[in-house]
Formats: structure tokens, sequence, C-alpha cells
């Protein structure tokens, strides 16, 4: 089953129900289930939003009618009503917001700008409060530029923190759900920080934002450019590690998938395999069993039929599997590099452990013919990352072992000890020293 | 019978016993007999009929045991006539032929049951022993011979009396008869109050043989006890016998008052309150009166027994919780009762009656009695020998303390007391938690039917307080048998989750550590890890109290077992080896008394050790730990053992290296007779990669027996020896090898070909071996490093002078405060020479982070990079202290690093401290 290690109903639950359309818009196009389950899962989605016309649309398409249940119809006028009303309450915020030249009177200062507002144009905290609440009825509308804009200005006029956290939470959404992933990175990180700093009424709640946080990063993270770092640092913060190995253990394959990927970031494997490890008994899918086979067990031939079942994850999950278009070419680009860093695991592993090795088997093992493989090792050898001769008679990789001479280690360790005892001397003597002239100078 | 002689004769000796020990008590001594008399004589007749039954050559065997017996009770004799005359010559003598009777009265008997004679001859002789001693005097004035004698008695009884230990407390607390009072007294002379009270226990004749024939038998009771009442009973019977409706409201609570202001005072018998109260409660006027009254009843029912150490009895305890329940009834029938300790009572407010409609209140405090009531339990569970029938009975009780506690948590709930009630559920997890699966049905099915019985009781109870009919009339609410789910798992979680909720700090710990033990017990060896890492527990547990601390070990205990079970070799040693490092494992985890050759307990801090003790049900099988401990070092030590003298790593468990020293100094190795000589010669076939010969040596051990999944295990302990003995051997003779075949390491270790394979890549990869693979011809080549004296002395200068650098900036960091910046970071390297690397030397850093190696890096690095385990919040249990050391990155990890060293002390809970606190 291509499902089998389908994410989306672990990662729906932390998500906003309008982050969730892209997913189940992917596992559609996939096909990964029926696309009736799919059309009813929309709809069930989308009941308690108030974009009731494309429930509609969709509920037409499901039963193949022009029928709409009686309650739907109820909804919409009932939404278009609430619209209206509160239209109404925001009004007068909004046209002043809309005045260019009157918001170039706000200032920085929260206070002022409310006590002026107050004032000079009759809008108290009831208007404030009905702009927010407008924001959030456009965003549930599925008017995500509007509710962006919206919420922004709201957060220039909020006093409450608790509104001003969930005003940047809609924010995030409009903004990931407009694909605006400069804006949607800065969002996210204002809120990071903001997570980080406050006071949580339980540690809980805490963790409960930071798994909400990660969740919709991937988002951003999986389509904005650097966003691979980005996912490196986010997740292997302490603190975000925990909430991890806490309650969504599934995050592991979206970190676990970007430390692959990721050539410069080598060094966090280890903790991320140790991570994996401890885990294994309540996460794993392929991509982190590829890892544990290669780096724990060293097992070879393991890590190889995972590394064709980590294809079809990676094609069939809504973050990883994303498609670019190239003239008439559809690739997945992560895919793609995936495998290949992957292929160069296997292979460096490999090469650190033998002496000499059959290129034929090599090719096995990394999925690869035979002349790939030899031109691959070429390649590595001729840009001098493998220290290797390839004997072509016998078909074998010959590996040049090289020793590090045990005078060299010795020098190795205690050379650093040198500059060590430099700095702690330097340390020493500097204080004194200035102490010494400032007492000279002071005579 | 002919023993009738015995049995007088030793009721005698205890009156005189009684004479000795306190002077006030001679009135009372003349006039006892009746009830010791019985009491021997159903001793005898236990004994006697034991024997018929087996052999038909009865009357023989029983005249030469009676002629042993009386030989033994002439010579116990002798010993008090010489203490008489402080003869202490003459005691040794007689304290030798004591024990060549006792020889052979236990040849003849077939049994290793000790008769009494003996015992009590040893109690006296240990108190006659103590009060030489203490009088320091008389002691001058001794000649010499009769000095040297008392020392060598001193002596031998010390070394004699360590094997008949429990016997003595036993007699001590329970001399033949019930009267532990007396023993006590005698225990501790230092409880002047009580000491008072007991000489007056008994102040009547009649008291005192309605008080024998009280707890002596049951049967008789009916038919004697309107004769021996008190005269104060018959008073009081006078005074109530009228027509029950003139008894008012007034009278019932001046009579209450009279009885509750005698308490403790001179004059007073205990058990005589108790029977006055239980009277009072009958003709009490309103319920509320009478629930007064019974909380007073409970009470006196905890007041009868004064010591610390000895139990309630038996009887009294089942009583107990019958009116336990039958105040939960009177709560239940009228909900407007409210029971409260906190606030002062109007003096009237009891007379309110049922019709009343606002809230009575009536002082009481429900969790404190079946706290009490508990640790009654437990406490009796702790005097009585485990191998015994008495054991197995009292154990029977349980699920009448379940009742009650069941009932009460029910209660607590009802009224909305979710604070006690966390309390209540912790004393019932505290009765669960330890008992697997099979044990829990047992218990289940016992409960079911317990019912039966309990009737029994009731009526017991009812046919006890014969007198005027019962005033108010309670029926029969609250349910009168447990409740269990299914699973011992699913009735752990609804508790433990109460108390998550509602509990103090300790009582959330102490259910977590339960939780803990009980997950372990139960194979889930991640979601107990995960919950001790979480819950910080390791760090806070030396603040908290004793039992908490070996409620802590227990798990730790529990937990490395389970680790083991599931073979996670190296996540069993790091939660053992503290247990073993002391050599104290039976202290702390409370399961007996260790005797330290070196510094001497005081009588004081050894009362206070048995009471700590665990009852025997609840002991973990030490040969099993002891077991798992020395095979899981075994597996670790050897490889390292083996391998090359320039890169050999420190020993991780120093106690099985100095184990093996010792035995590898005997100059002849006899055949393995106990746990730790098996696992030694195990040892020694490893080191020579002998590992068929080692894994027969160690399933030759009997404890495996104990392990559910006995096969399991000892299947899994065989690849795992055959893998370390496989790293052993090629440690061992890479030097002598060009290459070796990956087909021959197979067959020579009988190892699946990946696994094998997998084995020897970590090895290269971690470079514990300098090897690499050659594919096309499958075998191992290794690269011969030479390495000379002179590089590996080399090697050894450059880590001391890196210790020496560190040292010095330590030094410079504790001076100036500051750290030194510029410098390369450490903590990279240290993760290097760290223990290997691998996933072991990460659980080691977390648990053991006393370790002395490296503890600088070590928290360093759970600073920096680790914080894997330290998962902070789910259930509830911040994590404050960890965020703050992550805060500061480098810094914090500093500034958490010296924290570190400071509690870096042993993290196994040191018993001693705390007493000496």
């Amino acid at each position: 089953m291509a499902s089998t290690h389908d994410l989306t109903w672990k990662v729906a639950p932390h998500l906003d129900r309008h982050l969730v359309f892209p997913l189940l818009e992917f596992l559609q196009e996939r096909q990964l289930y029926n696309d009736e389950e799919i059309l009813k899962a929309k709809i069930e989605l989308l009941s308690e939003t108030n974009m009731v016309d494309y429930a509609m649309d969709i509920h037409k398409s499901l039963y193949h009618t022009d029928q709409v249940p009686q309650e739907m119809i109820d909804r919409r006028v009932e939404v278009v009503a609430r619209l209206k009303s509160l239209e109404e309450s925001a009004a007068p915020l909004i046209s002043f917001l809309q005045n260019a030249a009157l918001v170039q009177e706000l200032r920085p200062d929260k206070q002022y700008n409310i006590q002026m507002l107050n004032e000079r144009y009759q809008i108290g905290a009831d208007q404030i409060e009905a702009l927010y609440q407008y924001a959030k009825f456009q965003f549930e509308c599925g008017n995500y530029s509007g509710a962006a804009d919206y919420l922004y200005q709201y957060r220039a006029l909020c006093t409450n923190p608790e509104r001003s956290l969930s005003a940047l939470w809609g924010k995030l959404a409009a903004e990931v759900l407009m694909q605006n992933w400069d804006i949607a990175l800065e969002e996210l990180n204002r809120l990071k920080e903001i997570i980080d700093s406050k006071n949580f009424a339980s540690p809980l709640t805490q963790l409960q934002n930071r798994i909400w946080l990660m969740h919709w990063s991937l988002f951003i993270f999986f389509n904005h450019e650097n966003g691979r770092n980005g996912i490196i640092d986010l997740f292997f913060h302490d603190r975000y590690l925990n909430a991890i190995q806490t309650n969504a253990h599934h995050l592991l394959r979206y970190l676990a998938t970007a430390v692959v990927v990721n050539k410069r970031r080598r060094n966090v494997l280890k903790d991320l395999i140790k991570v994996i490890q401890q885990e294994q008994y309540c996460y794993k899918d392929p991509i982190t069993e590829f890892l544990e086979c290669l780096y724990v067990n060293y097992d070879f031939e393991g890590a190889q039929t995972k590394l064709c079942e980590c294809e079809q994850v990676i094609l069939n999950d809504p973050f990883l599997g994303k498609r670019v278009e190239e003239g008439n070419f559809v690739t997945v680009p992560l895919r793609d590099e995936f495998l290949e860093n992957a292929r160069l695991f296997i292979f460096e592993t490999y090469c650190r452990i033998h002496q000499c090795i059959d290129i034929s088997t090599l090719a096995e093992k990394m999925n690869m013919s035979y002349d790939e493989a030899e031109r691959f090792i070429v390649n590595l050898v001729r840009s001098s990352k493998l220290d290797a001769k390839i004997d072509s008679v016998s078909g074998t990789l010959v590996m040049s072992t090289n020793h590090i001479n045990v005078h060299e280690q010795i020098i190795e360790s205690l050379k650093n000890l040198n500059m060590r005892t430099y700095m702690l001397a330097k340390n020493i003597v500097e204080p004194a020293q200035a102490a010494a002239q400032a007492s000279a100078a002071a005579r | 019978m002919a023993s009738r002689f015995w049995a007088d004769t030793e009721s005698e000796e205890e009156e005189e016993e009684i004479t000795q020990s306190d002077d006030e008590g001679s009135e009372e001594s003349a006039t006892a007999p009746s009830g010791w008399v019985n009491k021997a004589k159903s001793y005898l007749k236990g004994a006697a009929s034991d024997s018929d039954d087996s052999d038909t050559q009865g009357r023989t065997v029983k005249s030469t045991r009676e002629r042993r017996n009386e030989e033994m009770l002439s010579t116990l004799e002798q010993i008090r006539n010489a203490t008489k005359i402080n003869d202490w010559v003459n005691i040794v003598d007689c304290f030798d032929k004591l024990n060549k009777q006792l020889e052979k009265v236990s040849r003849i008997n077939d049994s290793n049951k000790v008769p009494t004679t003996y015992i009590k001859a040893l109690v006296l002789l240990e108190d006659f022993l103590a009060e030489t001693f203490a009088n320091k005097e008389a002691k001058k004035k001794m000649s010499s011979s009769n000095a040297k004698a008392l020392n060598s008695m001193k002596q031998k009884l010390k070394k004699n009396n360590k094997q008949y230990e429990e016997l003595i407390t036993n007699y001590r607390a329970n001399p033949v008869d019930d009267e532990e009072s007396e023993s006590e007294d005698e225990e501790e002379p230092d409880m002047s109050d009580d000491g008072v009270d007991d000489v007056i226990e008994y102040p009547s004749d009649e008291d005192r043989e309605k008080d024998g024939e009280d707890e002596d038998d049951e049967g008789e009771r009916k038919g004697d006890w309107v004769k021996s009442q008190s005269k104060k009973d018959k008073q009081m019977d006078k005074q109530f016998m009228k027509d029950p409706s003139e008894i008012t409201w007034e009278d019932v609570d001046k009579k209450f008052k009279d009885i509750i202001a005698a308490r403790g005072k001179k004059g007073t018998g205990r058990v005589e309150q108790v029977e006055q109260l239980t009277f009072l409660t009958r003709v009490a006027k309103t319920p509320a009166q009478k629930l007064e009254i019974l909380f007073s009843v409970i009470s006196a029912q905890f007041d009868v027994n004064p010591s610390l150490l000895g139990h309630m009895p038996v009887g009294m305890w089942k009583r107990c919780v019958a009116n336990m329940l039958l105040v939960l009834d009177t709560l239940n029938q009228y909900p407007n009762i409210v029971v409260d300790d906190t606030v002062d009572m109007d003096e009237k407010e009891t007379k309110k009656g049922v019709d009343h409609k606002g809230p009575i209140r009536v002082w009481g405090n429900l969790v404190a009695f079946l706290e009490r009531l508990d640790s009654e339990f437990f406490k009796s569970l702790q005097c009585t020998d485990p191998y015994t029938k008495d054991y197995i009975e009292r154990l029977r009780d349980e699920p009448l303390f379940m009742v009650v506690a069941q009932n009460v948590q029910d209660y607590l709930e009802r009224i909305g007391d979710f604070k006690s009630a966390a309390k209540v559920a912790l004393r019932r997890i505290e009765l669960v938690y330890y008992k697997p699966q099979e044990v829990y049905d047992a218990m289940c099915k016992l409960a079911e039917q317990n019912t039966g019985e309990e009737g029994d009781l009731e009526g017991e109870v009812q046919e006890l307080s014969r007198g005027p009919p019962e005033f108010v009339k309670i029926p029969e609410i609250v349910p009168r048998k447990p409740t269990f789910p299914e699973s011992s798992r699913d009735l752990m979680d609804v508790l433990v989750s109460l108390v998550y909720k509602y509990g103090d700090e300790r009582t959330k710990a102490r259910a977590m550590l339960c939780d803990i033990y009980h997950h372990a017990i139960f194979d889930e060896y991640p979601v107990a890890r995960d919950l001790l890492l979480m819950s910080h527990l390791q760090d806070g547990i030396q603040l908290m109290d004793i039992a908490s601390q070996i409620l802590f070990n227990r798990a730790m205990a529990q937990l490395g077992l389970c680790a083991f079970r599931a073979g996670l070799i190296n996540e069993a040693h790091g939660c053992l080896t503290e247990l073993y490092q002391s050599g104290r494992v039976k202290e702390l985890l409370a399961q007996g008394v260790s005797q330290s050759r070196y510094h001497e307990k005081t009588p004081e801090q050894e009362k206070l050790e048995r009471r700590r003790q665990m009852p025997y049900h609840m002991h973990i099988n030490l040969e099993l730990l002891e077991a798992t401990h020395l095979i899981c070092a075994m597996l670790i030590e050897v490889p390292g053992m083996a391998s090359p003298a320039y890169d050999r790593r420190k020993p991780v468990n120093k106690t099985f290296r100095r184990l093996l020293e010792i035995s590898e100094r005997q100059a002849f190795m006899g055949p393995p007779e106990n746990v730790r000589d098996h696992v030694m010669a195990a040892t020694r076939a490893l080191t020579r990669g002998d590992y068929q010969k080692c894994f027969d040596t160690i399933a030759k051990l009997d404890t495996w027996k104990l392990l559910r999944n006995k096969d399991q295990v000892l299947d899994m302990l065989k690849t795992k020896i055959k893998e370390e003995a496989l790293r052993t051997y090629l440690l061992t003779y890479s030097t002598c090898y060009e290459s070796l075949s990956l087909d021959q390491l197979t067959s020579m270790f009988d190892l699946p070909e990946g696994r094998l394979h997998s084995l020897v890549s970590k090895m290269i990869m971690l470079e514990e071996l300098h090897a690499s693979w050659d594919q096309p011809t499958r075998c191992v080549v290794f690269h011969n490093v030479e390495q000379t004296r002179l590089h590996g002395l080399l090697f050894q200068m450059a880590d001391k002078l890196s210790v020496l650098v560190e040292s010095n900036e330590r030094a410079y960091e504790a001076s100036t405060g500051g750290t030194l910046e510029g410098l390369p970071r450490r903590r990279g390297e240290n993760q290097e020479t760290g223990v290997g690397g691998g996933p072991q030397g990460r659980w080691q850093e977390n648990f053991v982070a006393s370790q002395g190696r490296g503890r600088f890096g070590y928290s360093g690095r759970v600073g920096g990079t680790g914080g894997g385990y330290q998962k902070g919040t789910r259930g509830g249990f911040g994590s404050s202290r960890y965020q703050d050391a992550a805060q500061g990155g480098r810094v914090g990890g500093r500034t958490g690093s010296r924290g570190g060293q400071v509690d870096g002390a042993p993290r196994m809970v040191n018993l001693n401290r705390g007493i000496r606190a």
C-alpha cells in the first residue's frame, strides 16, 4: 500500500483547517486514497469554515447532483449576515486604515495610537476588536490576503498579548496559504521568539505551541530556498527536539530528510541517529530506518531496500514530494537530491570499512548500473574526495589505506594543549599587566 | 499429655521474666496463669499433631523429644540461676550445652524449627547481657575469669543470634502469647510514658482474664464475655441498661467525654477502652454522635499497640477495618455530615439529629486513619516470618484493606476532596505496583472468595459488642468487596492519573516511581525509561525521604532487570551498577540488614533500618539482580580488557574488575557455587573466546527459573555472549593475523553472516579494530599498527597533560568566575574520547552523571547537544532546571556543568546520610 507511510492523519490535527487543504489536494493528485473519501474529508473540513460556496461545489461533484443540503444553504445565509454585521462594526477603523495619509499619523507607541484614535476618530477598543473578528472572518472565508493585511494592522493596535499571539498565528497561516514564503518565514521567527519567551500557564501549553509551530513551519521550510538550514536549526533546538520526542515523533521524518539532503550539516547526523534510535520503539519509517541500517547496523543490503521505499515515501509526502515542472518534465527535486545524497552516504560508509571493493557489487548497492557507478567513482576520485584507485582489469576499487602516523597523532593531541596553555597564560598575565600599568599611571 | 508439665513451667518462667524486667509488675504476676496455659497448650497441641500426622512410630519419638525438651528446659533453668548470681563462666558452659541440645532436638524433629525454649534462652541471655553491660560498676567488680567469660559470651551470642534473628524478634514481638506489651517494654525502656501505661495495663484480675481470652480463643468469647466484664463495664451497663429511650444525648456525651479523658492516663486499659467505646457506639443517639464515637474507637484501636516496632494485633486490625466501613456507611447514609479536622467543633454539634438539615461537622480525618491502617498492615507483614503460614494468612487480608481504601477514595472524590483522594490513591498504588499480572489475578480471585469470610468477621463484630440493640442503625451501603479492573495496568493508570492531577509533590513522585516500577515489570522498557527521565526524579531523589529513596532504588533495579530482559545490556548495566558500587545492595533495597565490617551501627540505626524493611513478598530477588548485574558487566568489560594496551579504556565497572581480580588470585579454582562464582567462571571462558562454555556456565544458574520468558532471555544472552566473544577474539588476536575470512568467523562463532559483518564493520568504524574488509575475497584484512611501548607512554603523557591543562583552566575559571574566551570548544573532543560514541555513552551520561571522568565535558554535552532525554513536559512535570541550563548557550553549559559537579556525588541513594540527618 502506498498509503502505509502517509502521515497526513498525524500531521493534520496540528494544523489549521485551511492548512490541511493543500495536503488533501496533494493526496488527491497522488491518488493515494479514493477520490470520494478525500472529497468527503474536504466537506468535513469546510463545515467549520465559512467557505460555504466551495463546500457546495464539492458536494455537487461528490454526489453528482445539483442539489445542496438545506443546512449548507442556511449556513450560507448566516455567514453572509455575519459578514455584513462585522463589516459594519469594523468599518470606521478600516476606512481609517485605508487612508494612507491618516495612517501616517500612527506612531510606534501603541498607547498613543489608541488614545489618538479614540479622541480624534472615535475609534475605541470595540472597533479594534471588531477588526480582529473581521480579519478572522475573512480568513475563514478564504480571503487570505485581506485577512493578512487586517491582522497586520490589528497587531499594531492590539494591547492584549493573547490576542496578539493568535493574530500572529493567523497572519502566519494566511501568508503560508498565499505562499509568500519570505514573509511567512519572518512571521515564523517572530512567533518562535514569542513562544520561547512567553510565560505560558503550563509547560504543556508551551509544548503544544511548539509542536504547532513545527508543523506549520514544514510548509515554509520545504518551499523556502533557505528552508533546509532553517528546519535543522529549528528542530535541533533542544526544546524543539524535546517536543518532537515527546509528542510529535513523526516529525523525525522531515528532520531526517532535511539532514540527508543538506550537505553542509553532516555534523548533526550523529545526534539525529541517537534520537532515531531512542524513539524507534514508537516511530519508524523507511527514511529513519535507512539511516539506522546504514549507521547503526552497517547493513548495506537493508539500507538498499529501505532506500527504494524511501523514494516512494518522498513521492507520496505532501511536504517532500513537491513537483516542479520544467518544460515537459515533471521532477521532484527533493527526491533526486535525497537519492543522490543517500547514495553518497552508502558509498562513503562502504569505502570507509573496505580496502577493496568490487565495482559491480557497489553499483548494485547504490542502485546504479556498472558504468554509472564507475563514472560516479571516477568523478569522486578526480575531485579528490576519494583516495582510491580503480583496478579496471579485475573491476575493483582499491582504497589506499592511510594510517595516521603515531607521531602525528601525538603531535596532534599536544598541539591543542599548547594553544590552550598559551591562552590561559595570556588571560592571567594581561589583566595583571593592565592593573600594573593602571597603577603606574595613577602614580 | 505429659506436655502439660512443660506448659506449666513455661508459663511460670514467663512470669519470672516479667518480675525481673519490671518490679512494679510483681503484684500482677501471681494470678495470670489461665491465659498462658491455654495458649501454651494449644501451641503444644499444634506441635504434637504435626508429628502424629506424619509417622506411626509416634510414641517413641514423642518420648525422646520430650526428654530433649526437658533437658533443654533444665539448662535454661541453670542459665537463669546463673544469671541471678552473675556467674558468667557457668552461663557460657550452659550456653554451649544448650547449643548441643538444640542440635539433638532438631535432629529428632527432622525439621528446622527451633524450639521456643531455645529462643527464650537466647532472649534471656541477650537481655541479661545488655543489662550487665549497662551496669558498669558490677562489671568492674567482676573477677577476671568472669569478665573474660562475659566477653566471650557476648561474641558468641552475637554470632549465634544472627541466625535466629527473625525468630527472636518474633518472639520479642510476640512471646508465645499476644502480650507484646511486656517485651516491648523491655526493648524500649526509653519510652517512659508507655512504660507506665504498660505496667498498669491490667489493673484487675478480671480484666486480665478477659484480655487473655479475648486474644486467645474467639469461639469462647461469646460465653465468657459477660462474665468477664470489668466492673466499670458493668457499671456502664447498669447505667445504660435502662430503657434505651431514657438515655439522652447528654448521658452518652458525658460518658464519652469521661472515657476520652481517661485516655493515656494511669489505670486505663487500652483494650478496655476500646470495648467501652464500642459499647457507646450502640447507644449513641444521633448518627453524628455515633460517628464521633466511632472515630474515637478507631483511634483507641490504634492506641492498643504503643510501640513503633510492633504492630497492632491482627484481630484488632480487622475490627478496625470493620469500623472504618461502618464510618463510611454512616457518611454515605447521611451526606450532610462533614468530616473535618481543621476547625474546632461546637460542643453540641453532634446533638443535631437525623432531621437536621444543614451540615453537621464531626471531627476526624479519614485519610489519616486509612494511612495508619495501611502502615499497621505493612508493619505486621514486616514482623511476621515470611516462611510461616501466618504470613500468608496476613497477606490474605490485603483485599480487606483495598475495600476500605477504595471506599474512602470514592467518598472523598464524591465530596470533591481530590487532594486527599490522591493520597488514598497512592496507598492503593503502593499495594498494586509490584504485582505482576499473575499475582494481580490471584489477588482479584482472592477478593472474590473473601466475601464469605468477611461476613464472618462482621458477625463477630456484632457478637462482640452484644448489648442493648443499636440505637442508630446503619445499613451496609458501601460495597464490601473490592472491584478490580481486568489488568493491573488499567488500575494503575486510573490511580496514577488521579495522583498526577491532584497529588502533592511527594505523592506524585512516589506514584511516578511506582508507575515506573510497574511498567518495568511489564517489560515496557521505553515507557518506563521515558517516565523516569522526564520526571527528573534522579535529580531530586536525594532530597527526598528515605522510604522514597528506597522506592527509587527498587524502581531502578527493576528497570535494570527489564532492560536486561529486553537485551539492552548497556542500559541494564547503567541502571544496576550504582546499586552494586557500594556493596550494600541489601540496605539500598531494604531487603535485609547488611553488616558492614568497618563501622558498627548503633542500635538506633539498626532499629530504624529494620523498620524500613520491605515485607518479603515485595522483595526483588537479589540473586537474579546480582546475576544480571555481573553478566552485564562481563559482557561490557571482557572485550574492553582484551583491547590492546595503548587504547585501553578505563574500566566501566570497577566492582566487576575487583571481583575478577580476587577470583584470579585464588590458587585453586573450585567448581562454581554461588552467582558470583558462576559469572567469574563464565568470564574466564569468555576471555578465552569459548562462548559455549561461558553460556553453559551461566545457563546453569538456577535464578533463571524466576523469569517468565526464560528461554527467550537465554537465547538473547547466548547471542550476546557470542557477539562479545567475537569481539574479544578479534581484539585479542588481531595482531597475530594478517587476514580472517568471513566464513571462518561465522563458523567459529556460529553467528549469522549479516550480523557478523555488521559487528565487524562497527568495530572498524569506531576504530576499535584497525582493519578493513576486502570485498572480493570476503575477508577482514588487519592493518598492523605498530606501536612501541614508548608510543604508548607518550599517549599516556599526552592524556595526563590534557588533564593538567584542563584542571588549570578550571582553577582559573573558579577563581575569576568567568570563562576563558577564544578557546577551542572542548565539547567535540570529549565526544570523541567519550564512551565509544555509541548509544551507550548517552545513557550513561544521563544516568550515572557521577562518574569521575570528564564530568565537565559530559554535562557540557548534555547542555549543548543532548537533551534528548530531558523531555520536559509530558505528564505535567515541569523541567525548568534543564531549560535554564540550556538557555545561556555555552556559558550556561558551563555553569550547568559546575552544578553537575556539585551533585556529582553518587546518585544512588545513601541511606546512612539520611539517618544521621
